[in-house]
């Protein structure tokens, strides 16, 4: 009477519990008889997700001196995300004068997103007035540097609500390698204060599957105009006008002319002025706005940090 | 004293390559194992390869003057210096020599000065420039200024009649710069107002038409010290190209070797903080190993006012200016034609407005208020960041800027301006730029959504004009506009602010308070006087020279 033995395959070390999405990936798996069978030349079937069929031979064995029993078998996961099972399989054969009955592994595997992507807000207005629309420039970047153009991006408000969409164009913003972008409009609160927006990004379609992306932004709104604010900055020695100072009240800015002269459109209200100048300092003012106004600001220079930077020959 | 270009990052290792080379014997008696190993066996003869009167160790800003004023007294004098050139860091130094007393140029100039008004300045209780000086030094260095001025003079340093201050302690204008070297292809930075050329290599021409001997790619190992009563230091060993030899000092040796900021090990001494991610100024060309405090160290020289080196004055610790280049000391640019520049790798971005950047740390996290360049920014830099696994320094600074900020700034960030090779990087985004960031002292990767948190958070304080974090003031600049990047922007270590214990003839001192005959020491290597810059090495180099040269066979 033949004998029947059962055949025993089992993973080796834990099998990858996910793998990014069109990648290979490898298990190790033991098949073993109970009764010391020789199967080495056993074959182990290898059914895929898909349903496709593959028959890995002995000549993969590990070489270890129980490679006999060990075989080391490539998988290759779908390109598309999603959680699949690959079945390995020891047909019913026999050895030795033995039957071995079917040997079964399944091997279940996660496919992830195999690229990531990451997200550049720029060229946000500030402050924005209550109420009015602004434009904004968002971009999207696959970490592997694929073709993003048409993808679709979003930008929510607080509460989530999608404020601005649209679809990514043709080409990288200039200067960078792959950031495909859009310029979005979209309407400014109605009440003045910060506001910290989201920007959403789902890519999907594309030729290899990315994982979305999200960003934050912030955004100054300000109640409508009243009265201009004229700040004039001059070297406090020389009185000589000093250009490109940031003249600085709260969210309110601009940068003086060569006349030194700076002119920013304001509600009323009190605020602190600052100066920035690099290599200057000036004092915080304070500054009442309740009709048109206009300021001199002196500023100091300052001596170099470093005692040889001073001399500039 | 520099080294001959090679990158020298391993600083710790010096001392323990120079007690390898004593325990395995390669000179002769210079060559006894064991403590003391420097000191030769009264009976065991010494074969000299040369000899001569007086030997300087290190032909810069101290050992120079040592050598032309032991000449001028008619000592037999050779100078051995490691570099392949002279010159030392004075070569790129801004040629400001801050010498006073009421010399020749300050008194064109209408400026009224004293050696007492130089030694009450610079003993000044209420600035930490001053207030840890050992006094007989201050009062040594005030007496010597005017001379001191003369002596440069005589030997052809030409200045520029236009003064420049007070400086520091100083209550009256006393810096005056020396002309730039004017022969291009003798600089090693050229045309960037490194005016310590026009010092050093007069002194230079100087010292070898009056009969110094420079021997240029000989690098100091050990000082031989007889081991009889009173112990008279006899000469030194020296490896030149592989080949050691002894040279013997009949009346004394003067160790000019120009400080310890570039040993890891040895700066640590003072201050633990100081781990391997700060870099040198004035490297590549030039590396203070710690050389010559070592050697004197291993025959019992002591240390001496070490307070000053951590008086969080001065010049110790300072601000990288040019970003994105290992070495962006603040007035040191590496251009292209100068010869340093295939090690140098890049110029830096130098840069005009800290508003136009943000500072992180290895963690992708601000720290500090951008536009502060006082020891409260380097505090922060250094301070502890969370990395358990590295408890002492504060890692890698990293700048981050856009590209509305290379605009205003006018740079060009790409090569030769940046190091792409680990200290410059660049991406899509600001997620992307954390991703790209490796660096040999970045010990973990930068996470993509700590900076991307950081970034936003930052913007928003531009958005409300007001820094909440670190009381930037204003904050001016969003970080916006792609591409971004991140450029290294870690503090650069420069003034040697302690050394060994010298007496008023700047005579070595060892631990116990006795002389070490004939061991002379001055320039960065000298403690106890913590004055920045030129002045102090020339002054007290001048001394060293002229008192070994004076010394009894």
């Amino acid at each position: 009477m033949t004998a029947v033995h059962e055949i025993a395959i089992e993973a080796c070390e834990p099998t990858p519990q996910d793998v990014a999405a069109g990648a290979d990936f490898s298990v190790k798996v033991r098949i073993a008889c109970p009764a010391g069978c020789d199967l080495s030349g056993v074959a182990v079937i290898v059914t895929a997700p898909d349903g496709g069929v593959a028959s890995v031979a002995h000549d993969e064995r590990v070489d270890a001196p129980e490679g006999r029993d060990i075989r080391n078998i490539t998988l290759t996961a779908p390109r598309h995300v999603g959680e699949y099972v690959w079945h390995l399989t020891v047909a019913e054969h026999e050895v030795a004068g033995a039957r071995h009955r079917v040997g079964t592994l399944d091997v279940p595997v996660k496919a992830r997103p195999p690229h990531e992507t990451s997200l550049a807000v720029w060229a946000i207005p500030s402050p924005v007035v209550t109420g009015q629309r602004f434009a904004l420039k968002v971009g999207a970047k696959s970490a592997a540097g694929c073709a993003l153009k048409g993808q679709r991006i979003e930008i929510r408000d607080e509460r989530g609500v999608t404020m601005a969409s649209g679809s990514l164009g043709d080409s990288p913003w200039p200067g960078t390698s792959a950031l495909y972008w859009v310029e979005l409009e979209l309407p400014a609160p109605g009440e003045p204060g910060m506001f910290s927006w989201s920007v959403k990004f789902d890519p999907a379609d594309l030729e290899f599957p990315h994982e979305g992306a999200a960003a934050r932004f912030s955004i100054a709104i300000v109640r409508p105009p009243e009265h201009r604010l004229t700040v004039k900055v001059i070297e406090q020695t020389t009185a000589a006008p000093i250009q490109d100072a940031q003249v600085r009240l709260g969210a309110y800015r601009a940068a003086t002319a060569p006349s030194g002269l700076a002119e920013i459109m304001m509600p009323k209200g009190t605020y602190d002025l600052a100066v920035w100048k690099a290599g200057y300092e000036a004092p915080v003012t304070s500054v009442a706005i309740d009709a048109d106004v206009t300021v001199e600001i002196a500023v100091a220079a300052l001596p170099e940090e470093n005692p040889d930077a001073a001399w500039q020959m | 004293m520099g080294k001959d270009g090679t990158d020298r990052d391993r600083a710790s290792t010096q001392a323990v390559s120079r007690r390898t080379f004593l325990s395995t014997g390669a000179a002769g008696a210079a060559a006894i194992a064991g403590a003391g190993a420097q000191q030769a066996a009264a009976q065991a003869p010494i074969k000299w390869d040369r000899s001569a009167d007086v030997v300087v160790i290190g032909a810069g800003v101290a050992g120079l003057p040592a050598a032309i004023a032991a000449r001028d007294l008619g000592a037999s004098v050779i100078i051995v210096e490691e570099n392949y050139d002279i010159g030392g860091r004075g070569i790129l130094s801004g040629g400001r020599v801050h010498l006073g007393g009421g010399h020749a140029l300050q008194q064109k100039a209408g400026i009224k000065d004293s050696p007492d008004q130089v030694f009450l300045d610079w003993v000044r209780f209420d600035t930490a420039d001053a207030r840890y000086s050992d006094r007989d030094l201050v009062r040594v260095f005030a007496d010597e200024n005017v001379p001191t001025f003369n002596f440069l003079v005589e030997n052809g340093v030409k200045f520029i009649d236009r003064p420049i201050g007070p400086e520091r302690a100083s209550t009256v204008p006393r810096t005056f710069l020396t002309q730039e070297w004017p022969i291009a292809s003798e600089l090693i930075a050229p045309g960037r107002g490194r005016n310590g050329s026009g010092l050093v290599r007069q002194l230079a021409v100087a010292a070898r038409q009056k009969g110094a001997e420079i021997l240029l790619q000989h690098e100091m190992k050990t000082i031989i010290r007889d081991r009889t009563a009173p112990g008279k230091v006899l000469g030194i060993t020296v490896s030149h190209q592989g080949t050691m030899m002894n040279i013997e000092a009949r009346r004394g040796i003067v160790i000019a070797t120009g400080g310890h900021t570039g040993n890891v090990n040895f700066r640590r001494i003072f201050d633990p903080r100081l781990t391997e991610e700060y870099q040198q100024a004035c490297q590549p060309y030039v590396y203070q190993d710690a050389d010559g405090e070592l050697a004197a160290m291993d025959i019992g020289a002591s240390l001496w006012a070490t307070a000053n080196q951590t008086a969080e004055a001065g010049s110790a610790i300072t601000k990288t200016r040019h970003i994105g280049c290992r070495w962006g000391y603040a007035t040191l640019v590496y251009q292209p034609e100068s010869p340093m520049f295939h090690l140098a790798k890049a110029t830096g971005l130098t840069v005009g407005d800290w508003q136009n950047l943000i500072f992180v740390n290895q963690h992708g996290r601000r720290f500090w208020n951008e536009v502060d360049g006082s020891y409260k920014f380097f505090s922060a830099a250094m301070g502890y960041n969370g990395d358990t696994a590295k408890l002492n320094g504060g890692g890698p600074i990293w700048a981050i800027f856009d590209a509305d900020a290379a605009a205003r700034e006018k740079w060009t960030p790409s090569p030769p301006s940046v190091d792409p090779d680990g200290f410059f990087f660049t991406a899509d985004t600001i997620g992307e730029l954390a991703g790209k960031i490796a660096n040999p002292y970045q010990k973990k990767p930068m996470s993509g959504a700590a900076l991307q948190e950081t970034v936003d958070r930052y913007n928003g304080f531009v958005a409300a004009g007001v820094d909440q974090d670190f009381k930037k003031p204003t904050p001016m600049y969003k970080i916006a506009t792609p591409p971004f990047y991140a450029a290294w922007s870690t503090p650069i270590l420069h003034d040697t602010l302690t050394g060994l214990r010298t007496n008023t003839n700047t005579e070595v001192v060892d631990i116990r308070g006795e002389v070490i005959p004939g061991l002379y020491c001055a320039g960065e290597s000298q403690g106890g006087f913590a004055q920045h810059g030129l002045a102090r090495c020339l002054v007290f180099g001048r001394v060293a020279g002229r008192h070994a040269a004076q010394r009894t066979a």
